[in-house]
């Protein structure tokens, strides 16, 4: 892969990140009323001494250019991003680290088995078009595509966790349990994590399933393809090696922007099944307007955004030498 | 190719049956023998240094790890707390308390009053301070009200208290008393300030205190797990460990409960509630609230910088006259499906000894309003809108914030009724953040405009009914608590009198008196004082008692009697002479086992799962042989 294809897809990379970092000082500071005052503002014996003094500790008392700008740029730079207003005493780091565990836990595994079954769907589909297995696959596929996360998961949770009682119905370990060794704890985590990953995959499947199949279908009517059949090659052959190859690129597009919606959903899913990652993380610090958390999950995954489609164009351009000009 | 892809197929179940050999013994495994009491919270723990507390949850850990210096009986009486007797002098300025002999803190040191010297001498510190505070600021006032000057220890277990005015509120200082021995190392600044780089943010496992549990492990944003306190100077709990555990929505809570997977929910929605009744197992309190919904109203409207829409707020006959349109028993069956009690006065019946009725008080009645507003001078207009002393048309914006859910509902009901009245009514939500700068005037800073005519909001109040009290003293004002405005200068007389009232009778003809002004100048109407929705399983624990015993809650009250008054539910009762009457009696290593019907963290069954696992790996190698297989077959052809 050239230098000049690299150097250009960092470069936009970085000037993204840096849009980024100043569209979040800009969005959290230009929303109405002030944080002190949400946080304490009603509370009956803090004067008006008490919020004054919150103010000025937390900076706010400064004006918004340059002052709290620089600091703000300077700080995130060296990546302090300033502490959180309901948790006393943590960084919004170490709030965000604490959290992002469980998160990358779900989703990382999610998207690996939606990608592995989507894509055998999808290519088995649309390899025998027309099929017993193209049809439900489809039809389920489809169903599966347009259901929301939430709906999905609250249908598992209702069904497995309380009326057959086969899963728990909460949270990512049992409260408080005693371990005896790391299988034991490692088993305690998989209970947990069944039902909220098989919503994540469902969810997903349907995305892969579908774009796989219509990959697939186009790159059947491919010259190169007419070519292999006339050689004489095996039609496993050519799926494997000549059609899926080339079918699976646009899929490295999906997963990359997918990060995104994943992140959106993370949201829900981890809202029904009580899972403490960054999901329940945001939806706690939009109720207590913690914006230093906000400000931090925003950055976040902002970046992985960005990040990730950064991976995808780099592995596309090993994937597919037309593109690495 | 095929072999790769054969490698990679069995590496793949390789690892899937790694994680399904782990499966089997996690599952399998039961919980050791602890009988654990878990409580739902729809309030996440924040911080366990209480000078931080905001939540719900933050304050209800810390009262159950830390003795206040004189605690809460079951009907909110002053109990035995760090201290077990107390005293004040005939003039009320002379506070005497005899510290517990013998008592510990959980880590074996002794507890004497230099615990206590340290902890009311910190606050007066911090109060006396440059920055006048520490931590959220919210915890000083119980000592301040009380006019505290001093504290001194005669000797390890008597402490001398001085008040610069007659209190009887020492008694109700919902401070937590905090070891000297640990918190002494620390500097204010440190304990105070949550970004001093050596913040003292109390999260050493397990914390050190002198209540009958204390924490022991904190998996944030999941949940706290408190075990029992070795040293507990009274009757242990039969509980020997309790988890507070964190849910982000009412529904997932509510089905852990019937799961029984918790046994204890705060924080029900009325639906979920009226759902549970009846449900086996399970029993529902629903508890007075300390506090109240208001509807409040702009009362210095056309004043420079407060932007009310008409000079008609500012009149109190006009506010009483709106006061006769609202039918507040029907916002209470209606908007809160009966789960509270119709508003009158700002201290709330949750007050047993403290709340009067007004002498007047305003029942619903159209005919009555539209005089009162005849009276008043609010003609009505051709089109029946009543105009207001400068002739424009009368209409009232009523807002309230996002965080508010039953207020809709309410401000529909009230246009409604206001429209037969001849008064018209512009509802709409306004974001918390927004409306909380709206309401503040020009009193609060010089840039501030008020914008606003009435708003829907609440407030929640102590054992004490002090706080709500002094929302409405003019000092409030500049604070922006004080969001009506009411200015009396004999209400602040009161307040201060009541403060420094020497007995119960006095007080309660002083705070008869401050309702009754507050109910005339009809600055707010209360419009309901909605009830806390609680719900518990009885299948583990029995013998739950509220607090107080009419309309209160078992737990998330005021000191931790509820967790110690609870019974193991399927704990055999002794037979003979060893059987008495005292709760205590029952818990410790005479309870015969089993403890508790298997509950979720004992393990369920483990079948499933791995049928689950088993048949994931089938579907994943599946579609890899599929692949495979489409090759081969053609092939062979």
């Amino acid at each position: 892969m050239g230098a000049r294809y690299l150097t250009r897809r960092l470069l936009s990379a970085v000037a993204t990140i840096a849009m980024i970092v100043l569209i979040n000082f800009v969005l959290f500071r230009a929303m109405p009323g002030s944080p002190e005052r949400m946080l304490l503002g009603r509370l009956p014996g803090v004067t008006q001494e008490v919020l004054e003094g919150t103010r000025e500790r937390w900076g706010l008392d400064k004006p918004l250019f340059p002052d709290q700008f620089v600091a703000y740029i300077g700080a995130t730079l060296q990546g302090d991003l300033g502490f959180s207003y309901t948790e006393a005493g943590s960084t919004v780091t170490e709030v965000l680290l604490s959290r992002l565990g469980p998160t990358l836990l779900l989703f990382g595994l999610g998207e690996l088995v939606a990608i592995a079954l989507g894509l055998a769907l999808g290519a088995y589909s649309g390899w025998k078009r027309g099929g017993l297995v193209d049809h439900v696959g489809n039809a389920i596929s489809l169903f599966l595509y347009s259901t929301p996360y939430f709906l999905l998961g609250m249908a598992l949770l209702v069904t497995f966790a309380t009326a057959l009682g086969w899963f728990p119905t909460f949270g990512m370990v049992t409260p408080g349990r005693q371990y005896t060794d790391v299988l034991d704890h490692f088993g305690d985590i998989a209970r947990h994590l069944a039902l909220p990953l098989a919503t994540v995959s469902l969810g997903l499947i349907g995305q892969y399933a579908i774009l796989m199949r219509s990959s697939i279908l186009d790159t059947l009517t491919e010259d190169y393809v007419t070519t292999a059949r006339a050689k004489g090659l095996p039609e496993g052959r050519i799926l494997r090696s000549h059609a899926l190859p080339n079918a699976l690129l646009p899929t490295v597009s999906l997963v990359a922007i997918n990060i995104g919606y994943v992140v959106a959903g993370a949201i829900t899913v981890e809202v029904v099944f009580n899972w403490p990652g960054l999901g329940t993380l945001t939806v706690e610090a939009l109720s207590a307007r913690d914006y230093p958390v906000l400000q931090g999950v925003f950055l976040l995954l902002s970046v992985t955004v960005v990040l990730a489609n950064l991976a995808a164009d780099l592995i596309y351009g090993v994937l597919d030498p037309r593109v690495r000009t | 190719m095929r072999s790769r892809l054969g490698v990679r197929l069995s590496r793949f179940i390789a690892i899937a049956a790694l994680a399904a050999v782990g499966l089997v013994p996690g599952v399998a495994r039961a919980q050791a023998d602890d009988l654990v009491l878990t409580v739902g919270t729809d309030q996440n723990l924040r911080v366990l240094n209480p000078w931080f507390s905001v939540t719900v949850a933050d304050y209800e850990i810390f009262q159950i790890q830390y003795d206040l210096l004189v605690s809460f009986g079951i009907d909110l009486q002053p109990a035995p707390g760090f201290a077990d007797e107390w005293s004040s002098s005939d003039d009320g300025m002379t506070h005497n308390f005899h510290i517990r002999e013998g008592m510990l803190w959980s880590d074996g040191e002794p507890a004497t009053c230099a615990d206590v010297e340290y902890t009311f001498e910190f606050v007066l510190e911090a109060v006396n301070s440059d920055r006048g505070f520490v931590g959220s600021g919210y915890l000083e006032p119980y000592l301040t009200n009380t006019g505290l000057e001093s504290v001194e220890c005669e000797d390890e277990h008597n402490l001398v208290a001085h008040t610069a005015h007659p209190s009887t509120l020492l008694t109700q200082a919902y401070i937590p008393i905090l070891p000297e021995h640990i918190w002494s190392q620390y500097s204010m600044d440190e304990i105070g300030r949550r970004n001093d780089p050596n913040h003292f943010a109390n999260d050493q496992f397990p914390v050190v205190g002198t209540g009958p549990y204390v924490a022991a492990a904190w998996e944030r944003g999941s949940f706290i797990r408190m075990e029992r306190n070795e040293n507990y100077w009274g009757t242990p709990g039969v509980p020997d460990a309790i988890q507070f555990q964190n849910f982000a929505g009412a529904d997932t809570m509510d089905q852990a409960l019937r799961r029984g997977e918790i046994d204890y929910t705060g924080g029900l929605t009325a639906d979920l509630f009226d759902a549970l009744d009846g449900v086996e197992n399970i029993q529902t309190a629903e508890g007075y609230s300390n506090g109240y919904t208001m509807l409040s109203f702009n009362t210095r409207a056309t004043q420079p910088g407060y932007n009310g829409s008409t000079s008609a707020l500012e009149d109190p006959a006009f506010r009483d006259a709106l006061g006769f349109a609202i039918d507040r028993q029907a916002l209470v069956d209606r908007a809160l499906n009966g789960h509270g009690v119709a508003g009158l006065t700002h201290v709330p019946p949750y007050h047993a000894n403290w709340h009067v009725e007004p002498d007047n008080p305003r029942d619903f009645n159209i005919d009555t309003a539209n005089q009162r507003l005849d009276a008043a001078g609010y003609s009505r207009g051709a089109d029946g809108r009543r105009v207001d002393k400068e002739g424009q048309p009368i209409e009232i914006r009523i807002t309230w914030p996002d965080s508010e859910e039953v207020a809709p509902t309410v401000a529909q009901f009230i246009e409604g009724w206001w429209e037969q009245i001849g008064i018209g009514v512009d509802a709409y939500v306004t974001e918390e953040a927004t409306l909380i700068d709206d309401l503040l005037g020009p009193e609060y800073g010089d840039q501030y405009q008020a914008d606003w005519d009435a708003n829907i909001w609440g407030w929640v109040g102590d054992p004490d009914p002090t706080s709500l009290l002094s929302l409405f003293t003019q000092d409030q004002i500049p604070a922006g608590i004080n969001d009506c405005f009411y200015s009396d200068d004999r209400y602040d007389e009161l307040f201060q009198e009541q403060l420094e009232a020497t007995s119960e009778d006095a007080r309660l003809a002083i705070i008869d008196e401050m309702q009754q002004r507050f109910y005339d100048a009809a600055c707010y109407h209360v419009l309901y004082y909605d009830s806390v929705l609680h719900a518990m399983r009885t299948d583990k624990f029995t013998n739950w008692t509220n607090q107080p015993p009419v309309g209160g809650t078992p737990i998330f009250g005021y000191g931790y009697s509820g967790y110690l008054a609870i019974q193991d539910a399927t704990a055999q009762p002794s037979p003979g002479p060893a059987e008495t009457t005292d709760p205590g009696a029952t818990a410790g290593p005479a309870t015969p086992a089993p403890s508790g019907a298997p509950t979720g963290s004992a393990g369920g069954d483990s079948t499933p799962l791995i049928i689950g696992a088993i048949a994931l790996i089938a579907v994943i190698a599946g579609g890899f042989w599929f692949m495979r297989r489409r090759g081969a077959a053609v092939e062979e052809e």
